[in-house]
């Protein structure tokens, strides 16, 4: 038995698929793939295949983490990679395939890109001049909600990195969001609390998860 | 995929995958390329729609003829539905993203009556008008298949064609002449009359119904050359008829998420009350070799880690043990389940039924449909109550703890001690259970009984008989309950005023497309969802239109009335459903198929079971 860590994007039509549809939907790729497969030897053997940190709805990741194992018959990463990919639906592709560098619980952060298209050059210029000034202000208060409850959180304190950069009329915003089990920001809650502490209006919302990262923001592996 | 413009609303509704497309398998061709656009529509969400065997079959079909593209279409969802509305957004196919009022051929699959107004709802969503009448130029045509179009008199109205039986011939031959009829410019009305002369090609606006005083049927009158009778299309040989070898895999999680292999078309045991069984006479069933091809084909391309294997009576299939045997090596090894609905497995070989379930469990159902022998004869269910237990009292042995039972109520000459058999029979499953010394060990048994209600359907025995009224349902229903003293039984129930517009529906006439289109102009929608099921508008709408819907219930028919459907013809007799009904009535059964022909007509259609039978008495 070999474990993997599977590095798939998610784009497209794809980013329309829930976590739990997408578990059904590489499980039957990985069959259709033939990839052997290792089960677990319990009453109900079931394949072993762990999504690191789901995407939400609607985002884009360009290299999120899948964890799968594998009956060792020699397969290498570069095979699976390519089996993969000849039977991914549109809008999920394995960019790498590779041996488990560090524990699941290592992810802290996240760097994103989120693109905001506005109705006008000037809406697109005062969203980003005062976005920054709001987050390098320290505070941003926003419903946030938990298994324990609703409760009101400063964003602030999960923003590690932060810049807007305006271009026509959209807004290309570069940020590290606290990611994880213990701490994590959704890119979508930051960006919605933005536009109604600034009654900003965006016509389109584009949230791409770029990469995940460990408490001392080098690259998971 | 879909149109630019519904992206932004994609993630401010519920399931978004049901609108996107993209999915696995789904087949794009280049629209300049082909003659023919086919828009197949299931009038339900895309859950269920996706889960259907029979769309399945026929996308593939068409797809595989160069000059076609066929395409899904599903019920928007209410919330998706008031976006599109809002936004001018019409209905569209997955596949192309293209609105469907540009396409060829619109073609319903007509499952349950209870679809009727969201047919009328899609045409609307597509921008076009919803009465065959008023749809003037040739394209698009309207079609429907399926179970219900065996009385496709009440949406008369509003389909241009209905096609009774297989689809998988006559839809060929339909886009052949619509391909011809395009190409010489031919009318609307040209193309249906031509249609009319296809075998299995019912065209609603070419027959003349009259009234008489008392609102039943007094004449059905063919005009313009169309055929008096309309006699179903049945596929002969179904080894040779094209199957699927590609599934669409969808990304949501669908009511069946699993890959589905036909073995067999038609029954041969006559339950009276099962339309399914008459509709589809005669039986004809597939070899084991080209099922067990089929499977293998289907999960490979999909990927599907279950397989069902299809048919109204899983037991009936002659092959069943050798094909088992010659696949479960092969789905052990790749952790691949068999699923066997409408199982009997009173006499199942015990070996076979441990290897099925090395690979994960399944349920255990049974369908005794009636609590007492003396109502069992009545509906020729020939399952009788030491079946149960001897079937149960194994199941117990081997390690089950749960079963379920399927029963009816409402069915001809029921009395209360009918319905309290239900509760005795589930009690004596307990006993059983408590009586095994093999059970399984500091386990309770659970015993689950789903109650329906009859619903008398068009070309069965039963379509003389009158229908329970809801308030006597639910007296029944409730009468049942107090009649069971375990917390080990538990009864789930239907909601009757379901099953009262059901039955108006399916043995209803054309005065009711009035009706369909009032109540959806009303709002009904999605009747068939008890969340959705608006009662009292649909009482306005048929006091609104004169109609009274107890006279197509409640009423019992007499054996000389024209009935509805008396022009579509499914190869069974009525002469051989009224001796079926007078035989019920007395309490006597009928055997099946392999055991005696009971002449039922059925025989004059192209072969099945009918040649096997033949063979044997020559």
């Amino acid at each position: 038995m070999r474990s993997i860590r599977l590095w798939y994007k998610k784009s497209g039509l794809a980013i329309y698929t829930s976590h739990l549809d997408m578990n059904r939907c590489f499980t039957r790729a990985v069959r259709r793939a033939e990839i052997p497969l290792w089960y677990t030897e319990g009453f109900n053997p079931h394949p072993y295949m762990t999504f690191l940190m789901p995407l939400p709805l609607g985002q884009t990741g360009m290299r999120e983490p899948l964890d799968i194992r594998i009956e060792d018959d020699g397969i290498t990463n570069k095979e699976i990679r390519e089996r993969m990919n000849s039977v991914l639906p549109d809008g999920l592709e394995i960019v790498d395939a590779s041996k488990p560098e560090n524990k699941p619980n290592e992810i802290a952060a996240a760097e994103y890109e989120i693109t905001a298209a506005f109705a006008s050059v000037d809406e697109a210029k005062r969203f980003a001049s005062e976005s920054e000034s709001v987050m390098n202000g320290g505070i941003l208060n926003a419903e946030k909600r938990s298994k324990r409850g609703i409760k009101t959180v400063n964003l602030c304190e999960m923003v590690r990195s932060f810049s807007a950069a305006q271009s026509g009329e959209k807004v290309i915003i570069s940020a590290v969001l606290a990611s994880g089990n213990t701490v994590n920001l959704n890119a979508d809650l930051l960006i919605n609390a933005l536009f109604a502490e600034l009654s900003a209006t965006a016509e389109a919302v584009e949230i791409v998860r770029i990469k995940l990262l460990k408490e001392d923001l080098k690259i998971f592996e | 995929m879909y149109p630019k413009e519904t992206e932004k609303f994609l993630l401010s509704v519920q399931k978004p995958g049901r609108y996107t497309g993209g999915e696995l398998n789904s087949v794009i061709k280049d629209k300049n390329s082909v003659d023919i656009r086919y828009a197949f529509c299931f009038p339900d969400t895309y859950e269920i729609g996706m889960s259907h065997l029979g769309m399945k079959i026929l996308y593939s079909l068409v797809n595989s003829r160069e000059d076609a593209w066929c395409e899904r279409v599903f019920a928007p969802w209410i919330d998706m539905e008031e976006i599109m509305r809002k936004n001018s957004i019409p209905l569209y196919a997955l596949e192309s993203g293209d609105p469907i009022r540009d396409f060829d051929l619109i073609g319903f699959t007509m499952q349950y009556e209870l679809s009727y107004t969201n047919v009328l709802n899609m045409l609307d969503l597509a921008g076009l008008p919803v009465r065959s009448a008023d749809r003037k130029e040739l394209t698009p045509i309207v079609v429907a298949g399926g179970t219900c179009v065996c009385n496709a008199e009440p949406m008369a109205d509003f389909f241009d064609i209905t096609l009774p039986g297989d689809g998988e011939e006559v839809t060929m031959e339909l886009i052949d002449l619509l391909k011809e009829c395009k190409k010489n410019g031919s009318s609307k009305r040209g193309f249906l009359e031509a249609a009319a002369k296809i075998k299995g090609v019912y065209v609603p606006s070419l027959y003349e119904v009259e009234y008489n005083e008392d609102n039943t049927v007094k004449s059905i009158t063919a005009t313009c050359g169309a055929p008096e009778k309309v006699e179903k299309r049945n596929v002969a040989d179904l080894d040779k008829m094209f199957a699927p070898s590609e599934f669409v895999v969808p990304f949501l999680e669908t009511v069946f998420d699993r890959t589905t292999v036909e073995i067999f078309r038609g029954c041969i045991r006559g339950c009276r009350f099962c339309q399914a069984g008459f509709l589809n006479r005669p039986l004809r069933e597939k070899s084991p070799e080209v099922v067990e091809k089929q499977c293998r084909e289907i999960c490979g391309s999909s990927g599907y880690d279950e397989i069902s294997l299809c048919s109204l009576s899983t037991s009936d299939y002659k092959g069943l043990e050798p094909l088992l045997k010659n696949m479960l090596p092969w789905a052990n090894e790749n952790k691949i389940n068999i699923a066997l609905p409408s199982l009997r497995v009173d006499n199942f070989p015990k070996e076979l039924m441990e290897q099925l379930n090395t690979v994960r469990r399944s349920g255990l159902t049974f369908a005794p449909e009636a609590g007492t022998q003396r109502l069992r004869d009545v509906i020729n269910k020939n399952i009788t109550e030491e079946d149960v237990l001897s079937t149960a009292r194994r199941a117990f042995s081997g390690g089950w703890t749960a079963v379920k039972l399927y029963f009816m109520i409402g069915l001809p000459t029921e009395t209360e001690e009918d319905i309290k058999g239900i509760a005795d029979l589930a009690q004596a499953v307990v006993d059983e259970y408590y009586n095994n010394e093999n059970r399984p060990k500091g386990k309770s048994v659970s015993v689950s009984v789903s109650l329906a209600s009859l619903v008398p359907k068009p070309f069965t025995p039963f379509q003389w008989e009158p229908q329970d009224k809801p308030d006597v349902l639910i007296e029944k229903q409730n009468y049942l309950i107090s009649c069971v003293k375990t917390r080990k039984v538990n009864v789930s129930r239907h909601v009757p005023w379901t099953s009262f517009l059901e039955g108006v529906f399916s043995r209803g006439d054309r005065r009711l497309g009035a009706v369909i289109e009032t109540a959806w102009r009303k709002g009904c929608h999605f009747d068939s969802w008890d969340e959705c099921l608006d009662r009292e508008k649909w009482m306005e709408s048929f006091e609104e239109n004169g109609i009274d819907p107890f006279f197509y219930t409640a009423r019992r028919r007499e054996f000389n009335e024209i009935l509805p459907w008396d022009h579509i013809d499914y190869g069974v007799t009525k002469k051989f459903l009224e001796n079926e009904n007078k035989k019920a009535h007395e309490g006597v059964t009928t055997a099946c198929c392999r055991e005696k022909c009971a002449g039922c007509g059925a025989n004059r259609l192209n072969g099945g079971v009918c040649n096997e039978i033949n063979k044997t008495v020559v």
